[in-house]
């Protein structure tokens, strides 16, 4: 297992080099660059002499692979760099944009899981009953919903017609619960579809209807049946704190949740390549190792899978 | 169980039911051009943010131009481009992802790798980087989006093969000497495209709630031509003083999804029902 | 056996998670449910001390990391939470008044600027010397690329009060370029940290402060030019119009500027709740037309056909309809353009050789004269280029819309467009070289459309250097109405500030037509 462990951190390793390399790529070769934003940030017009100068001072113009070397090679040594909108440290940037963000995610998280969990397991025991179909209905339009009309139909109604929270809090508890809301709507809406479905796929293999008619306990069956559909949910699940992680501009923007997802997002449309190289090392390293976690769990749920090597 | 073998009619019929109304969905957006009442268009300063009316079915939006002519031109734009992009991530996920589950080794770490970097790739990077070099437009937003799409697929379908390959039917058909392509195709697919489909369902409601993310910026459609998700983004300004133009779009997103995903639900029965009798 | 227990320890972490869900979401809840009852009687005051000390709420639609006013744009908004001034500001009128210099001088050859500064002090009660102000410039233009330009500029403090600038050439616009809020006097010897708690002469201090997030200040104590009225404020930062619009609506916030056209109908509805101002601003949305592209016959047909009045009514007065690209009351914005004339601009195409075909488009040797309109998402242009592809469809003209994330790095950079979209701030203070400069000179980032001339060249090089405050509008003038008369340019709208408030809210530079203004000490809450 350890040895297992260790290989999957070595890719780790490399593919937070092919990421970073590819988006380093990548945003060379889209136009726009860091000297051109900065000057020209709230619509004032500069020379081009001044944005060439400025350009120069902030080593644009070097050829793209020294430029991805350099970072490279000085965040080997731990060093992410200073941003080239504000000149400060790219790793303070991100260290409180992910508190943030990661507050956020997994309170949303955790809400979703607690009403999506028992009501798909409820639902998909009292399949097509009355239960069943509202649950559904409201999956749907859950799911189908974007974000940023979840978020303003949220504020309209809890804030401004209930006066229930206020609009002007943030980075507080009281702040957390909308941003929390209009993330967790969506996210329950698909867990409940996926979760019912496994479960009811779990449900229809012959070992569940052979239980049956041997009259085991419903309860036993349900543990069971819970018991293997723990994969896919699992996979369900960490996918989406992939997802979560990387944060939501929509919803951060809106509730003035200030998160990753509009670090990214502010640091994309500035071309600020030092900040948006320091998201991207992160959000694969969230990625990876949560499905390096997620194989884990699959070999200790279903040790079988553990002699093939759970996805080596 | 025996309730549930004893509706297989039922179920039968009720997946003709969601296939004929999928199917005048999709006849529907093909024909958009003879249902509209107005020029989708066509922008009126004497008409701007009218309530629902005779002439305007479902209001008019902040230009003026009609919401049900465009509602009816979006669903071509909407429905076409979600289920073109499921449809071709679905199956080359799927199918990558069984390769992957069923074979391990050499092709599982390729596959499951390029799926890694390609999930832990920030979509928006990929986005705004697609719309730069390549422009804006439907294609290169669908390509933003299948990029890293089809992993979800993959992951899903792996886990699943995984799971199934050490079902006993799986060793007997390997016992009997099926070939690994028989026993994928024919044990392994029918048995892994059950909650696969109800995922692909559902996707169909993100992709096309994505699409309408991505023309927020500044990449998908571009105007005037109509899409749901931007008119919804373009109207959500409005919603104290054009609902309609909101929730127009938004109450057509909703019924389309709802289709295919009860479309999902049904597929799903009827191949379980399927398999308890066999 | 094992696999089931593992199964029991991922139950309990659900069970886990869920009660965590739960404890998270109640947690809020009691801390809401007074909330609730309190904010039924008065929703403003729930965070605030008692009734009496007047506080302000206001959102603003930046917010940066740093408070350091001599870098980047950080000035901008120093100067809105009104904790930094300059030596000279700009009036509702769009005059220059002294702020912090008493009175200005310029020697007989232009080249030597002498200001006399006032009997201003810090807020740490350190008074603003010369030496300091000329050690405040110089560092301005060591940290701030912007000011290159200014290096070559000599800054030297005669006496305690006396101040002079000293330039190689002759620079007319002066007093206008030192109120640009980065020219901010800061106590240099007394700051500690420039990012955090700058000490300046402004009549509010800086209480919080949260890097890109919100503001709080308080008032100075010893504000050296009049009384504070207000004892503090709150800026937050709400990025998003439907945010400050619901925030408004539930009374979260008491005011704010840049209110967009769907929130000013909300606004407009409800008068004795929102106080709306709205006054003409200083940012232009403008097309260029590309002559290299583009025929004489085409550029005029389509100057012809697009209808800024029409343009405007959809906008719903968030700007209004533009001729050049000043407001009509300067003496620089005396220009006149043709009226609307759709006949007129099928006479046009049609002596150009362009037939209608049976869609209604014309062409001519079978082939449909159509054009790219470029445009970016942001200052409306969206909202202008949707308008323009309908007003030149029923002409006749048919228009494919681009749409690029970074215009000055895509079709600004590349020349690749039949018409581009821009919006910029057009008047930066009562003249006009900025705006000429930026737009119409041989090296400037239009150029590749093919108008620039030697003689409008030449022009722009006489205005630079004009001491003549009439000689230089009449030149600004003569140039705008080339570029007008040679279908180079349309000029579409000038923003309006439009800024809401609740009754009882005042002074908080609703009334000045710039973006980098907000709290000054008449700025007031009944």
């Amino acid at each position: 297992m350890i040895k297992y462990i260790g290989r999957r951190l070595i890719h780790l390793v490399g593919i937070m080099i092919a990421v970073s390399f590819l988006t380093f790529l990548l945003m060379y070769l889209s136009p726009g660059d860091a000297a051109m934003k900065k000057l020209n940030a709230q619509g004032v017009s500069v020379s081009e002499e001044i944005i060439e100068k400025t350009r120069e001072s902030m080593g644009l113009n070097r050829p793209f692979l020294v430029q991805y070397g350099d970072w490279a090679l000085r965040a080997l040594q731990g060093d992410l760099g200073n941003s080239y909108k504000d000149g400060f440290p790219v790793a303070d940037k991100l260290a409180r944009g992910l508190r943030y963000t990661t507050i956020l995610a997994f309170t949303s998280l955790a809400l979703a899981l607690a009403v999506a969990l028992p009501l798909s397991i409820l639902t998909a025991l009292k399949k097509d009953s009355l239960l069943d179909n509202i649950t559904r209905l409201f999956s749907f339009i859950g799911n189908s919903l974007p974000n940023f009309l979840i978020s303003v139909l949220l504020m309209y109604f809890l804030c401004v017609k209930a006066h229930l929270l206020p609009l002007t809090a943030n980075e507080s508890v009281k702040g957390l619960v909308m941003p929390c809301l209009a993330l967790s709507i969506p996210i329950c809406g698909r867990f409940i579809r996926q979760f019912r479905a496994e479960i009811l796929e779990q449900l229809s293999r012959p070992y569940v209807s052979g239980a049956m008619l041997r009259g085991v306990k419903q309860r036993y069956i349900l543990k069971n049946v819970l018991h293997n559909s723990a994969i896919s949910i699992l996979t369900i699940v960490g996918l989406s704190i992939g997802t979560l992680m990387g944060g939501s501009v929509v919803v951060e923007t809106i509730f003035r949740w200030p998160g990753l997802g509009k670090l990214a997002m502010d640091a994309i449309t500035n071309r600020d390549y030092p900040v948006i190289q320091g998201f991207v090392l992160f959000t694969s390293t969230v990625y990876v190792l949560i499905n390096l976690l997620i194989d884990i769990a699959y070999s200790w749920i279903d040790p079988r899978l553990r002699e093939t090597g759970g996805g080596s | 169980m025996k309730k549930r073998v004893k509706t297989r009619e039922a179920l039968r019929r009720r997946l003709i039911f969601f296939l004929v109304l999928a199917g005048i969905l999709v006849l529907v957006s093909l024909i958009a051009p003879l249902l509209c009442p107005n020029d989708p268009n066509a922008t009126s300063a004497a008409d701007i943010n009218r309530p629902p009316c005779a002439e305007f079915p479902f209001g008019t939006d902040r230009y003026g131009r009609c919401v049900c002519s465009r509602v009816l031109m979006g669903a071509r734009t909407s429905i076409f481009s979600a289920v073109a992009l499921v449809g071709i991530t679905f199956i080359a996920g799927t199918t990558l992802g069984l390769l992957a589950g069923w074979y391990g080794g050499i092709v599982d770490t390729l596959i499951m790798r390029l799926a890694d970097v390609m999930l832990a790739f920030p979509q928006m990077v990929l986005a705004i980087a697609v719309a730069g070099i390549l422009g804006g437009g439907m294609g290169n937003a669908m390509l933003a989006m299948g990029i890293t799409g089809w992993t979800l697929y993959a992951r899903l379908a792996r886990a699943q093969t995984l799971a199934l390959k050490e079902e006993p039917y799986v060793h007997a058909a390997r016992l009997s000497g099926c070939s690994g392509g028989t026993i994928m195709v024919r044990t392994l697919l029918p048995n892994l495209l059950g909650p696969m489909l109800v995922t692909a369902a559902t996707q169909i409601g993100v992709m096309m709630i994505g699409i309408a993310g991505l023309s927020f910026l500044g990449i998908g459609v571009s105007e005037p031509q109509a899409e749901w998700g931007s008119m919804i983004n373009g109207s959500r300004a409005y919603l104290q003083l054009a609902p309609w133009a909101v929730l127009a779009p938004a109450i057509a997103t909703i019924i389309t999804v709802m289709i295919f995903n009860y479309l999902g639900d049904c597929v799903r029965d009827v191949l379980d029902v399927g398999e308890v009798e066999r | 056996m094992k696999s089931r227990k593992l199964f029991a320890l991922l139950l309990a972490l659900c069970m886990i998670a869920a009660l965590a869900a739960c404890g998270q979401k109640a947690e809020p809840a009691p801390a809401a449910a007074p909330e609730g009852s309190t904010g039924t009687q008065s929703t403003g005051t729930e965070s605030e001390p008692p009734a009496e000390p007047r506080y302000l709420k206001m959102a603003v639609n930046f917010a940066y990391p740093s408070l350091d006013a001599h870098k980047d744009y950080y000035g901008w908004y120093t100067q809105i939470y009104g904790v930094t001034e300059t030596l000279f500001r700009i009036d509702a009128d769009m005059s220059v008044k002294p702020l912090l210099a008493k009175s200005s001088d310029v020697s007989e050859d232009g080249l030597t600027w002498t200001f006399e500064l006032a009997d201003a002090y810090f807020s740490n009660g350190n008074p603003v010397t010369a030496d300091m102000v000329a050690r405040n410039f110089r560092r301005l233009v060591e940290v701030n690329e912007r000011y290159d330009d200014w290096a070559a500029f000599t800054f030297e403090a005669k006496d305690e009060k006396t101040l002079t600038i000293t330039t190689p050439d002759v620079f007319p616009t002066m007093l206008v370029a030192l109120t640009d809020p980065e020219f901010a006097i800061m106590d240099l010897d007394a700051t500690a940290d420039f990012d955090n708690a700058p000490i300046a002469t402004g009549p509010f201090v800086i209480k919080s402060f949260k890097p890109e997030g919100d503001v709080e200040v308080v008032r100075s104590d010893s504000y050296w030019n009049g009384d504070v009225r207000l004892d503090g404020a709150t800026l937050f930062y709400m990025p998003d119009a439907e945010s400050k619009l619901l925030a408004m609506q539930a009374g979260e916030i008491d005011c704010y500027t840049s209110v967009d056209a769907a929130a000013k109908e909300i606004y407009e509805a409800d008068p004795s709740s929102y106080n709306l101002t709205v006054i003409p601003g200083t940012r232009m949305q403008f097309y260029v037309l590309n002559k290299t592209r583009l025929s004489d016959n085409v550029c005029a047909a389509v100057n012809l056909t697009v209808d800024c009045e029409a343009i405007a009514a959809y906008l719903k007065g968030t700007t209004s309809a533009a001729v050049g690209p000043f407001v009509a009351s300067a003496p620089y914005g005396q220009v006149t353009k043709p009226a609307p004339d759709p006949a007129a601009a099928r006479a046009l195409l049609e002596a150009d050789g362009y037939v209608l075909n049976a869609d209604g488009y014309y062409e001519k040797d079978g082939k449909v004269l159509e054009i790219t309109i470029c445009h970016y998402k942001s200052r409306q242009l969206p909202d202008l280029a949707v308008l323009m592809q309908e007003q030149l469809k029923n002409v006749g003209i048919k228009a494919t819309l681009v749409v690029q994330e970074d215009p000055d790095a895509g079709y600004v950079a590349t020349g690749d467009y039949d018409i581009a979209l821009y919006c910029m701030i057009a008047d930066t203070g009562g003249d006009p070289y900025y705006c000429v400069d930026a737009l119409y000179r041989e090296s400037g980032k239009w150029a590749k459309a093919g108008f620039p001339t030697d003689e409008t060249e030449a022009l722009i090089n006489k205005l630079q250097f004009e001491t003549d405050i009439d000689q230089r509008a009449a030149l600004a003038n003569q140039i705008v109405q080339m570029s007008i008369d040679e279908n180079a340019f349309g000029y579409v709208g000038l923003f309006n500030k439009v800024s809401v408030a609740r009754p009882g809210v005042t002074g908080f530079s609703e009334n000045i037509p710039f973006d980098f203004y907000g709290l000054t000490a008449d700025t007031d809450i009944a």
